[in-house]
């Protein structure tokens, strides 16, 4: 039975790490813009069959990867000016961001589908799927790089945020921009920066998921919904706070069907989400809510 | 003839279609409650209805239980919801359609799960009707389309009538202004989830005879793709407008018919469509925030 348990946790652990991949971007995102960026699955399943594509030709895997992530990055930041920019020109509120963001979800979810069929792809690295034990729990190689990677991720957005001049002027444009603006912050330029960050998460998020799991065209729109999930049980003001809800998610999830069939996973995210929007939507780090 | 059928079959989806439009208009538009869980009504009704006439209760039953279970779901989403504001209650409503959603997926002794519910009766095993309007004239009448076609006016014209009451005024006073409504003395609270009630309501009657005529539902009814649809109905038309909801739905059922005319690949129509609906969507929200009809925007 504990060889049972330590793999449910070790499941867990590792949910929660894809979560955490998909979670970082979007709550980047949510923290510098003040709205919920949903169209970051679609830009993440976007980046996942470019680089699947890249493979199937003869480029080299970093080489790959590279392009995979300067695309998506391109993508992102195309999202954000065909359909957000005109948005907050003439200051739309944040529900009505988040209706575009949803639509620009089902667009890319939809382009994805016209483009690459749906018909599930596998990216071919069978050494990336050699396990190993730790702890009674098995554990594959690429799995082991999405939890590193996760914590690589979350170390280096709460630098972006805290230490560098581009976070503190990210801050400072989500608390007031007005103010930003008056000390010489360019809104447009950071919104660009925050854009194309995010996306380039996206894609090492795709990039790594695709290898761990196949690709299918829906993936985007289901991994967003446990990303962000994973955000607001972890607080959507806080970029640390939505990795850690994401580990949270993928433990709750995993252990969760000890009890129930396994079909349930997802409604046991939807039944976490649901009861923190309604007693606690500044989530578990969240400081105050902010008024919507 | 075979083209009369296609234009009958238009006609039908569009009906149902306006079913549920002029239901969310009531909750969004005139009510100003961002619920963008309205799917889960329609796939309540759906289900409700389905069961029920499988199991062996009469149609007219069913189209009510179908109508009364989603406007109960409807009241159980608002009342720890309707306090909330703006995208938290829309994001609250999206969860409860995803938990609806996975559990119609899973409790598969009850609706098959992903293997969904086939066989659901139409309401007319013998649709056609031949009237006599001269001696050497007759013409043919399909009266499955006229019954569509007459509840999606009569449920449009409720909610008209709805919004012209005294509870209609104070659901839009409670839109424009909450705060204003509750020092009139007006229960906001209350007059919310009622709203939400009476919107669930009519979305799952669209649902029962979504499922009736399509005569097939699985749990993709709950998707986000539908979602999409109805919105893009809801807001190409216009917020807080009856006419704009019709208009918006017969627009958005036949926007892509063309699509098949071109003669993409059957594979490649799906994703099309989704496609247009998605941007169409978003080059109203973008440019054209109002829609056709509407009265008020989206905020």
């Amino acid at each position: 039975m504990s060889a049972l348990a330590a793999q449910l946790i070790a499941n867990g652990i590792i949910a929660g790490a894809i979560y955490a991949l998909v979670a970082s971007g979007f709550s980047l995102v949510y923290n510098v813009t003040k709205f919920m960026h949903f169209a970051h699955g679609g830009i993440l399943a976007f980046g996942a069959y470019l680089f699947y594509t890249f493979t199937e030709t003869i480029l080299p895997f970093p080489l790959a990867a590279l392009l995979t992530i300067i695309l998506t990055c391109l993508a992102g930041e195309a999202v954000n000016r065909l359909v957000y920019k005109p948005l907050r020109a003439r200051k739309a509120s944040s529900a009505v961001l988040l209706i575009a963001s949803i639509a620009g979800l089902l667009f890319l979810n939809a382009l994805v589908l016209a483009i690459w069929k749906a018909d599930t792809k596998t990216i071919a690295l069978e050494r990336a799927h050699e396990v190993i034990e730790i702890g009674g729990a098995l554990i594959s190689y690429i799995q082991i790089a999405i939890i590193i990677t996760a914590i690589v991720l979350l170390l280096g957005l709460w630098w972006l945020m805290k230490q560098t001049k581009i976070g503190k002027a990210m801050r400072s444009l989500a608390d007031n921009k007005d103010v930003a603006q008056t000390v010489g912050i360019n809104p447009e330029r950071m919104y660009t920066i925050t854009f194309m960050i995010a996306s380039g998460l996206a894609a090492i998020a795709g990039i790594l998921i695709g290898i761990e799991q196949s690709l299918h065209p829906a993936m985007g729109v289901s991994l967003i919904i446990k990303g962000f999930t994973g955000a607001v049980i972890g607080g959507m003001l806080s970029v640390p706070g939505a990795v850690l809800g994401s580990l949270l998610l993928g433990l709750a999830e995993n252990i969760g069907i000890w009890w129930l069939p396994s079909g349930y996973k997802d409604a046991i995210a939807f039944a976490l989400l649901f009861i923190f929007l309604l007693f606690r939507p500044q989530g578990i780090l969240g400081k105050k809510l902010r008024e919507a | 003839m075979a083209y009369i059928d296609y234009f009958i079959h238009l006609g039908i989806l569009a009906s149902i279609y306006v079913m549920l439009t002029v239901s969310l208009n009531l909750a969004v538009g005139f009510t100003g409650l961002i619920n963008l869980g309205h799917i889960a009504f329609l796939g309540i009704g759906a289900y409700t209805s389905a069961l029920l006439v499988l199991n062996g209760y009469p149609i007219w039953l069913a189209v009510l239980a179908a109508g009364l279970f989603a406007g109960i779901a409807g009241i159980i989403l608002a009342l720890p919801t309707a306090r909330l504001k703006g995208d938290y209650l829309a994001l609250a409503a999206l969860g409860f359609a995803f938990i609806v959603g996975s559990i119609a997926r899973n409790w598969t002794g009850l609706t098959r799960g992903p293997l969904g519910l086939p066989g659901i009766p139409q309401f007319l095993e013998e649709r056609t009707f031949a009237i006599q309007i001269l001696p050497d004239k007759i013409i043919q009448i399909d009266k499955l389309l006229v019954i569509y076609l007459l509840t999606a006016l009569v449920i449009s014209a409720i909610i008209w009538w709805l919004t012209r009451t005294r509870f209609g005024k104070t659901l839009q006073a409670i839109r424009d202004d909450e705060l204003a409504a509750k020092m009139l003395g007006k229960n906001t609270f209350a007059h919310k989830v009622a709203a939400l009630g009476i919107s669930a309501f009519f979305a799952g009657i669209a649902g029962s005879f979504f499922a009736h005529y399509i005569s097939f539902i699985d749990p993709n009814i709950f998707g986000l793709g539908d979602l999409i649809l109805v919105l893009a109905m809801l807001i190409i038309g216009g917020l807080a407008s009856v006419p704009g909801s019709i208009i918006g739905a017969i627009i958005i059922v036949l926007i892509p018919e063309p699509l098949r005319f071109i003669g993409f690949s059957p594979t490649l129509i799906g994703p099309m469509r989704e496609m247009l609906f998605a941007l169409i969507l978003l080059i109203i929200i973008i440019y054209r925030p109002k829609g056709l009809l509407g009265k008020v925007d989206l905020e």
